[in-house]
């Protein structure tokens, strides 16, 4: 099936529904799915989701953004709408470009503490905890999750690719690594009423989970992995389901969430939520150690605070010693968080403390939950707390860069308490 | 199970020349130390053997061009019995009309040779030695001693590049060096010389020991860097009795200053703990511990065979997993009832170093059979009459003649087995158009394909060097980044072979250096 087939289909689809919050969810035909075996090697010019038909359902924008490689939407709707959803209802979204590995056999265990910053240690079964990666310089590879599923199988979803890096470390180890990325599809749901939808869906015991743990459901006869993880914090949920089940299950949560006015949402107010939680993000704040990126410079963990998941007496792991040296030199950066009076949103660089420069500012958005701009940088840990106040450099059309006034704020910025602040 | 009496300050593995000479400079330093190798002998490649019974040759290396007079005199190795059999052997480019070129290495003496043999070379002679000798000596500066760990980091680089002080060449040469880098033999050549016979036997000195060709980028450097390691040593030398009778003169050396030899000892398994190397385990089991344990077997090997990958970070397994090793050679041991007969031949050409490379593209074309796991058609080839200086090797007025074939696969298509007839005939063959009477003369032969080599004295690949001797994988970058100055990422571990700067040859340097190291690193036992 070619793209213009599979575009067609989709304006069929479309034409069936009237409203995606209140019109009956359509069942799709498992043959949108199917592979042509004829199909020309990069005839694809858009590399897809399992769910690509059912969010491009949802575009009313046709406002897309690439994440991985994958076309996912930038905005459905409309930004405010689906923010609205993030921080008031429930916002489905997809979150299928993350990298899935599958960590298994006898030294799974071993091979893991060779390779993250942490230890699996007790982790027992459908146990999940952010995991980080070093290079030998100490520079982050990548972070994600790590799921336990039983005593020898692990699953460990990041944020990008390194099947190369993740083979090499497993030179030695009696563990198999396989990227398992295009037999998984993820779905994020998040929001104060995501439970709620859950609960509606079929999905009772996923709605009681604590945060960062995870458990099977069968929705429908369709085996799901429920885990309460995420970077938008306490009320998100991610689903990871076979791609063949998925647009049914997007569907089905669609549907059952409809009097809680559920709402797909986008990559857009997905990134202003997360600045609002105050998470740095590899690929927008910072790079891979392996990137290449000529705005973006890479972090130890360090240099996120991440100095927690970072357990340095024990055997040989990847970044220790670099890691050791930057525990003894003391130096490095510290993440940190502004609010910026004024609600221009221009492009903001350098951050200045007492006249001189001492840091950049990574990414910033304006906030519609706080009324205010907000940003997030990084900044030598020589340059912190010289003042209460700091200058940040924005950069205008013209080119000129004039100052603007910036003051700290802790992170998140906005508390999980305050979800319903627009309401 | 710690057993007091297996209790060492140092431990070093594999007695090849590089371990016996950093086992006895530890001990000679005061460390209790055990010299461990899996073999029945001890001396490594360093080794002489029967070809048949009375008939005793170098059975793998067989010159000595880089051997440092310093560790002759720190181990006193005269005292035990080192005796050099011949010293400054001259090199003889062999020709088919028995116009050979004879070189000493002694500037005037090699201008009117090369005068008689092909005038408008001999202008430029002065010239090309002059410059070679220049960024020789100025390359063995740092041959002869330990280099600083440049590390994985780009921006440390700066430092060490300023130590270098190329600037003290002077403009003119420092442009030539720095052109020089990363040339091909062959570009060289043809900028200084006419002569066919001279630039092929300069262009197998380049490449000998390597998986290069003449034309191959960086085969200049392997020249120099190899003149750089012979302003080191004392001139081409041979040892009476062979590289063997070397091995055990240092043997000798070592257990005089208090090494503990154990042959028959294959060490299987480097034990770690808490992060550190803390012992050997050897395949009967029995256990050694020492707080500092040199191997000179290959880093690679090291690393990931005797430690385990496990142990080391995996930008250092990825580093050690490329190290490249596809330089192999094959060895072939003549015992002869006379000397063979070469046109033109004097006393001082019997004695010398004797070069089969008639031209560059000869060399060339055998560096691309290799590449493609072929035999060469013509190969060429490195010889020497060891019984010419020491006839004690042979009966009276009989010889041995030690051929050493650069540039010869591995895997060589359709099998050694198959194969091996094919190739010693090739060889003898080669000979015979410049010694007709050499088949008639022998009386018996042996020869080690690189697979043979490899089993026989454990170097991965059947490479001599350990690791492929290309500029990547020199001099600070050796055996990795990051892993240079002898010391591995895993406290404790060190490496003293071939496979550590500077690199391969019978020069006892790298063991000399590791030993060196140690003592400063752990100044306390």
């Amino acid at each position: 099936m070619t793209e213009i087939d599979l575009f067609r289909k989709g304006r069929q689809v479309e034409l069936e529904r009237t409203n995606p919050l209140s019109g009956p969810a359509v069942e799709p035909d498992p043959a949108w799915f199917e592979q042509s075996s004829n199909e020309p090697p990069f005839a694809r010019h858009v590399h897809t989701t399992p769910l690509h038909l059912v969010t491009s359902v949802e575009s009313r924008t046709n406002d897309w953004t690439v994440w991985n490689g994958y076309t996912v939407p930038n905005v459905h709707t409309h930004l405010a709408a689906e923010y609205d959803a993030l921080h008031s209802n429930a916002g489905l979204s997809d979150i299928s470009p993350l990298v899935k590995m599958r960590i298994s056999g006898k030294e799974a265990v071993a091979y893991l503490d060779h390779l993250l910053t942490m230890p699996v240690g007790r982790m027992k079964q459908h146990d999940t905890r952010r995991a980080f990666m070093c290079a030998g310089n100490g520079q982050l590879v990548t972070e994600g999750i790590l799921f336990r599923l039983d005593e020898t199988e692990f699953r460990l979803i990041t944020r990008s690719k390194h099947l190369d890096w993740f083979l090499d470390a497993g030179i030695g180890f009696g563990a198999s690594v396989d990227d398992i990325s295009g037999t998984l599809a993820g779905l994020s749901l998040s929001g104060p009423r995501a439970p709620l939808v859950l609960a509606e869906a079929g999905l009772e015991r996923s709605a009681d989970l604590a945060r960062g743990k995870a458990c099977w459901e069968e929705p429908g006869r369709m085996p799901t992995y429920v885990s309460r993880t995420g970077l938008l914090g306490e009320s998100q949920f991610e689903l990871w389901i076979d791609p063949e089940d998925a647009p049914l299950l997007w569907n089905r949560l669609l549907a059952a969430g409809k009097h809680h006015a559920i709402r797909p949402v986008g990559e857009a107010a997905r990134n202003v939520a997360r600045l609002e939680q105050g998470v740095f993000l590899e690929g927008r704040d910072f790079a891979s150690a392996f990137a290449s990126s000529s705005t973006l410079v890479p972090a130890t963990p360090y240099d996120l605070g991440l100095g927690t998941f970072v357990k340095l007496d024990r055997a040989t792991f990847n970044g220790q010693a670099a890691l050791r040296r930057l525990v003894t030199s003391g130096a490095g950066r510290a993440p940190v968080a502004f609010t910026i009076a004024g609600n221009e949103a221009d492009q903001l660089g350098a951050i200045y403390a007492g006249g001189r420069k001492a840091g950049r500012i990574t990414s910033h958005t304006w906030s519609p939950a706080l009324h205010t701009h907000i940003a997030l940088g990084l900044m030598d840990i020589q340059g912190l707390g010289t003042s209460g106040a700091y200058a940040l450099d924005v950069l205008t059309f013209e080119g000129v860069a004039e100052k603007r006034t910036a003051h700290f704020a802790k992170r998140p910025l906005l508390a999980a308490g305050m979800a319903n602040l627009t309401e | 199970m710690t057993d007091e009496a297996l209790q060492y300050d140092a431990i070093v593995i594999g007695a090849g020349h590089n371990g016996l000479i950093a086992a006895s400079y530890l001990a000679k330093a005061g460390r209790k130390t055990v010299l461990l190798d899996s073999s029945s002998y001890i001396g490594g490649a360093a080794r002489t053997a029967e070809i048949s019974p009375d008939y005793l040759v170098s059975t793998a290396a067989h010159l000595f061009s880089a051997f440092p007079r310093k560790i002759e005199k720190d181990l006193k190795l005269a005292k035990h019995g080192l005796i050099w059999a011949a010293r400054d052997m001259p090199t003889v480019a062999l020709d088919l009309q028995g116009r050979h070129i004879t070189l000493t290495g002694k500037g005037k003496q090699d201008t009117s040779v090369m005068a008689k043999h092909e005038p408008r070379d001999a202008e430029n002679w002065q010239d090309f030695s002059r410059r070679m000798s220049k960024f020789a000596l100025f390359l063995s500066k740092y041959l002869g001693e330990a280099l600083p760990d440049l590390g994985n980091d780009v921006s440390s680089y700066e430092g060490p590049l300023a130590a270098l002080q190329l600037e003290k060449m002077g403009a003119k040469d420092l442009q030539s060096f720095l052109r020089f880098l990363p040339s091909s033999m062959s570009s060289v050549l043809d900028r200084y010389f006419e002569g066919k016979l001279l630039k092929g036997a300069l262009a197998l000195d380049a490449v000998i020991g390597h998986h290069a060709g003449p034309y191959s980028p960086g085969s200049a450097f392997s020249y120099i860097y190899k003149q750089g390691l012979a302003k080191l040593g004392q001139g081409l030398s041979y040892p009476v009795g062979g590289a063997g009778a070397f091995a055990e003169v240092l043997g000798e050396a070592a257990e005089a200053l208090g090494v503990r030899i154990r042959v028959d000892s294959h060490v299987e398994q480097i034990l770690v703990e808490d992060g550190k190397a803390v012992g050997v385990r050897l395949t009967d089991g029995t256990v050694f511990h020492a707080p500092v344990i040199l191997s000179s077997v290959a880093p690679k090997a090291t690393c990931l065979e005797l430690v385990g990958a496990r142990h080391f970070e995996t930008d250092t397994v990825r580093h050690l997993s490329r190290i490249r090793s596809s330089g192999a050679a094959a060895k072939i041991n003549l015992a002869l009832e006379g000397l063979p007969t070469f046109e033109n031949f004097t006393d001082t050409e019997y004695g010398g170093r004797l070069l089969i490379a008639p031209s560059v593209m000869a060399v060339e074309r055998s560096f691309i059979a290799a590449k493609r796991n072929e035999l060469p058609i013509d190969p060429v080839m490195e010889m020497v009459i060891p019984t010419y200086h020491d006839p004690r090797l042979a009966p009276m007025g009989h010889h041995v003649l030690s051929i050493m074939v650069p540039n010869v696969p591995y895997d060589v298509a359709g099998g050694w087995d198959e194969r091996r007839d094919e190739f010693v005939k090739k060889v003898i063959d080669t000979i015979e158009m410049y010694a007709p009477d050499l088949t008639a003369k022998i009386i018996a032969g042996e020869m080690l394909t690189p697979p043979e080599i490899e089993s026989k004295f454990v170097l991965s690949g059947g490479h001599w060097h350990h690791a492929d001797m290309s500029f990547d994988q020199l001099l600070a970058f050796r055996p990795t980044p990051g892993m240079a100055n002898y010391a591995s990422s895993l406290d404790g571990l060190y490496f003293c072979g071939a496979g550590c700067h500077p690199g391969g040859g019978l020069t006892g340097l790298p063991g000399r250096l590791a030993a060196e190291a140690v003592l400063a690193q752990r100044k306390t036992r």
